[in-house]
């Protein structure tokens, strides 16, 4: 590389305009200072470069799992995947599928994909009294905690918690129910699924409540067990949950926009909508 | 470096390159005229921003503050504020910068700087049109374009006059060494137009369909910040802090690859302006990526900067203009470094739509930017003038109330950001906690904005008094303190 | 790097990358977007911004209300939007076919107004609130947009058009009585319009909850 240095005379050689110039002209200021500044030769290092190329060996990962196939009608690159496994499917979403997306993009920040929670801050849900239902703990507490939060200290397997669980009730009630499901069947637990209707009936009946729930306020609520009336078999519609399927939407046009038969199964669909939407939706 | 005294550096006789000296003096005298003109509308339109800013700041405190007349209410005042510093103090002081700055290290006279100083009056007139047409009820409301349609084409024209004869001059150069400086000079003066030109088209003059637009708009607002008053901030920095201390710029290789990533990733990071907005997916994919790899230009230039400076920092005590420099130059870093945590989605959800993107642009914009054109214009008015800063005391005045101003303003901003993004994040909570959260650092911003005019104010008046050479000739540079002998820092 | 061509193409080509990615390709993948047909009705949506509300945009734009208020709804996981009620959906590009200027907005000093016409649609609510916001809501810091009205002194019959309601320090005084301009009553329109609660292909609604 050249070496960048300021040659001190060269190229100014109109010595008559200078002598025309006025010497006071010259300010101090300019006569003092330094030289132009010139450039040092030193070598990048190479834990520099290290880091660097690190940065983009990430950035590649992250725009494969996020660009949403670089489409232009993508807008949500998370549920880009999750819609082509839905159009793959064409018909009826198993809630363990649903239940383990969902799970993965709620839960897993605290929870872990192992269910082992982090030792001393978020409870682990293997074998949790509270998600199987055991002892004083039933499977209403579960869906309330879901649907309002969970704050102050708890007991878990012996051990003390004492966080915070924000409120899901954003999500719907197949998304819930589908969770929770999830998560009493897997990594060797074992207990009953848990029914859309149950948690839509759950939370008709807590609408009142804003304020996340305390471990010794559920305490005081008994223990009941969820109804075993909707089998896991994904063919049965969560009943009263998907009031207008398209099948059946002849006969009420127009007053129920929740289920539009233009619902294009390749669109990166909310999930939930694929289940009632997709067996009557037009291949796209 | 020939270490040399005070009064040694004063006297010509003793100066080694008598003939660079006169050089320099022949190219200063032909950038007199423009970049005075561009240095005095700069601080002209600081104060006017500064009054802008601080009414709207108040305002947010005090809905009831002037809100009978049209034309000061707040979805006016705050964006004629956003275009006085951007269009008018900014980018004025930055073209009187760039100007120099090319002049200087290609060692070409300034030709034709009549054209220039009308490029001045055009681009002034284009900014009072543009102030006065948005407090008219002419805005456009899109965020960095407010200006009236019929402003932007004066500045335009301005633009292009000012634009060409930079790339003219550099044309031109002496034979030797490209400094890095230009490199960042010629590349903001080729990225602006552009950009600006686009964005006008697509958005002003012939607009495109829908959610379109805010992809445009955010690419030219960011762009306008990375790849025009960055660089220039930039190219300042890397001529100050040599030039001052008296040594080079430590790593030559390290400018390349600084430049460089900054060219590549700069330009994509736009985006993040929109993350959940209605665009698709990847564009937004990409400007987080684009955002995360300004890691690499960032801690470049840091570590550039902080090796040049190592064993001088003692500078900072009595040069001005150094002082100024070093402080943007960290809050380069710091805010660059925060702006790519604010690109990741998870933080973004939390920070966006908030005072904390606000205090976040003030710290660049201010912190960074305006800092070092205020450590510019300490090196070059003497020597465009003739005359000395007429008081340190002042000098150091303005220094603490705009560093001590910027500061609280992010902090405040920042930590009230927070807590108004918490509170909007969470939806047990209702919006008005999202107000009453912000509110206390809203005061506190207010106040910071009484001690930023105060600085601006101090400010001009030194300026003034340059123009005007008020008081006796002093014979010394104007210094903080008196620099330890024999040390080259002292021939500020 | 003392070769000027070296630096002015690498400089030009840099830029162009991204220009072309995000100037050109939206111009191009999202410039020319239809709406999309509703079967149910036969109509379109987004539906198509009419008459006063046209108007309105301009009012809006003039008086900077995208520095306080948002007109995007973000998805789910990323934010909490929905569940705080902004939408019943997130807003996708087409949403803002039929708008000029697309107001996205960057700050939420004042609540989002994506969905502002589906909460608020009484127009007489919307000129109180913009006349005197704190008569409607105590603790608003949002300015009063008094300037767009007119206090008149009521002839004969109160016109049919005043403003009905008004209490506070700001209330016309009797006899008197409270107008709006017709910037104010395009600027109501045109926020009466906002209501992003249709379907879209790409974007369709959640099932309803009961």
């Amino acid at each position: 590389m050249t070496a960048p240095t300021q040659p001190p005379d060269e190229g100014f050689n109109e010595k008559d305009q200078r002598n025309e110039m006025d010497v006071a002209e010259v300010h101090g200021s300019i006569l003092r200072e330094q030289s132009e500044p010139r450039s040092g030769a030193e070598p990048v290092p190479l834990w520099l470069l290290t880091v660097f190329f690190s940065i983009i060996f990430w950035a590649g990962l992250y725009l494969a799992y996020n660009s949403g196939g670089f489409r232009a009608d993508v807008f949500d690159p998370t549920h880009g995947a999750a819609a082509g496994d839905a159009a793959a499917q064409a018909g009826p979403v198993d809630p363990r599928v649903l239940g383990k997306r969902v799970f993965t993009q709620n839960c897993v920040v605290c929870h872990q994909t192992t269910g082992l929670g982090i030792p001393g801050q978020f409870p682990p849900l293997v074998g949790s009294e509270w998600v199987l239902g055991q002892g004083w703990h039933g499977d209403n507490h579960l869906v309330k905690i879901l649907l309002k939060g969970l704050q102050g200290p708890v007991q878990v397997k012996g051990a003390t918690f004492n966080n915070a669980m924000p409120t899901w009730s954003q999500l719907t009630d197949e998304q819930i129910a589908a969770v929770l499901t999830y998560i009493r069947s897997e990594w060797g637990n074992a207990a009953p699924p848990i029914s859309a209707a149950y948690v839509k009936e759950i939370r008709d009946k807590t609408t009142a409540r804003t304020e996340p729930w305390k471990s010794k306020d559920l305490q005081d609520i008994p223990a009941e067990k969820a109804p075993a009336e909707a089998p896991p078999a994904p063919a049965a519609p969560a009943p009263g949950a998907s009031p207008a399927a398209p099948g059946a939407s002849p006969a009420a046009p127009a007053t129920s926009p929740s289920a539009v038969p233009s619902a294009s199964p390749a669109a990166p669909a909310a999930s939930p909508a694929v289940p009632s939407a997709s067996p009557a939706a037009p291949a796209a | 470096m020939k270490p040399q005294s005070l009064l040694s550096s004063i006297n010509p006789a003793n100066e080694p390159d008598a003939l660079a000296s006169y050089e320099r003096a022949e190219i200063d005298a032909s950038t007199r005229g423009p970049v005075l003109l561009f240095f005095g509308s700069a601080v002209f339109w600081l104060l006017v921003g500064s009054v802008l800013g601080l009414l709207a700041a108040w305002k947010m405190t005090h809905p009831g503050l002037l809100d009978s007349l049209g034309f000061l209410t707040f979805g006016r005042i705050r964006p004629a504020h956003l275009n006085a510093v951007i269009y008018g103090w900014a980018s004025s002081a930055g073209i009187g910068t760039g100007l120099w700055l090319m002049a200087r290290l290609c060692r070409v006279p300034l030709m034709h700087s009549k054209l220039l100083v009308s490029a001045a009056v055009f681009w002034n007139l284009g900014v009072l049109v543009g102030v006065l047409g948005i407090l008219a009820g002419d805005s456009r409301s899109i965020e960095w374009l407010e200006f009236p349609g019929y402003a932007t084409p004066i500045l335009f024209v301005a633009y292009a006059c000012i634009g060409i004869w930079a790339v003219i001059m550099f044309r031109y150069r002496k034979p030797g060494h490209v400094y890095v400086s230009q490199w960042y000079l010629l590349a903001a003066f080729l990225w602006f137009p552009w950009m600006y030109a686009t964005a006008n088209i697509l958005l002003v003059w012939q607009p495109i369909q829908g959610s379109a637009q805010g992809a445009v708009n955010w690419w030219f607002a960011h762009n306008v910040l990375g790849l025009w008053f960055v660089p220039i901030g930039l190219a300042s920095a890397y001529y100050m802090i040599p030039k001052v201390i008296g040594r080079p710029i430590h790593s030559y290789y390290l400018a390349i690859l600084g430049f460089w990533s900054l060219a590549v990733f700069y330009s994509w990071n736009g985006m993040h302006h929109l993350i959940g907005g209605p665009i698709p997916a990847w564009m937004i994919s990409a400007s987080v990526v684009a955002s995360v790899m300004m890691f690499i230009p960032v801690v470049t230039v840091a570590i550039n900067h902080h090796m040049t400076m190592r064993g001088h920092f003692d500078a900072l005590q009595w040069s001005p203009t150094l002082r100024f420099t070093v402080f943007g130059a960290m809050a380069y870093t710091i805010v660059s470094l925060q702006g790519i945590s604010m690109a990741i989605p998870s933080l973004n959800t939390l920070t966006h739509f908030t005072d904390y993107t606000i205090g976040h642009a003030h710290f660049g914009l201010y912190g960074f930017f305006s800092m070092m054109m205020f450590g510019a214009m300490y090196y070059i008015v003497p020597r465009l003038v003739g005359w000395e800063w007429p008081s340190a005391t002042m000098i150091r005045w303005h220094f603490w109330l705009v560093a001590s101003g910027v500061l609280l303003m992010v902090g405040a901003l920042t930590i009230g950001g927070i807590l108004q993004g918490l509170a909007q994040y969470d939806p047990t909570v209702s919006f008005r906690s999202s107000l009453d959260y912000a509110t206390p650092f809203r005061w506190l911003r207010g106040i910071s904005g009484f001690l930023l005019l105060a600085g601006h104010l101090v400010f001009a008046t030194l300026f003034v008094q340059m123009l005007l050479k008020v008081g006796r000739r002093k014979e010394g540079p104007a210094l903080f303190a008196a620099p330890a002998d024999h040390k080259p820092e002292a021939a500020v | 790097m003392n070769k000027l061509p070296m630096i002015f193409v690498g400089v030009l080509i840099t830029f162009a990358s991204s220009w072309l990615g995000l100037v050109v390709y939206p111009f191009l993948a999202l410039g020319h977007m239809q709406p999309a047909p509703d079967e149910d009705t036969g109509g379109y949506f987004p539906p198509t911004t009419t008459g006063l509300a046209v108007a309105g945009q301009r009012v809006y734009a003039a008086n900077g209300c995208i520095y306080c208020h948002s007109q995007q709804v973000r998805p789910a996981p990323l934010s909490t939007d929905i569940a705080k009620g902004l939408g019943p959906r997130r807003t996708v590009a087409r949403d803002y076919l039929r708008v000029q200027p697309a107001f996205l907005g960057t700050m939420r000093t004042g609540p989002d107004l994506t969905n502002i016409g589906v909460r608020q649609e009484e127009a007489n609510w919307h000129h109180r609130h913009l006349y005197d916001p704190r008569s409607v809501t105590e603790w608003s810091i949002m300015p009063s947009f008094r300037f767009l009205y007119k206090l008149q002194l009521i002839q004969g019959q109160p016109s049919d058009d005043a403003v009905k309601g008004l209490t506070g320090p700001l209330a016309p005084p009797a006899g008197y009585e409270v107008v709006p301009t017709d910037d104010a009553k395009a600027l109501v329109a045109y926020l009466l319009s906002l209501k992003r609660n249709y379907p879209l292909p790409e974007a369709p609604l959640p099932p309803a909850k009961k």
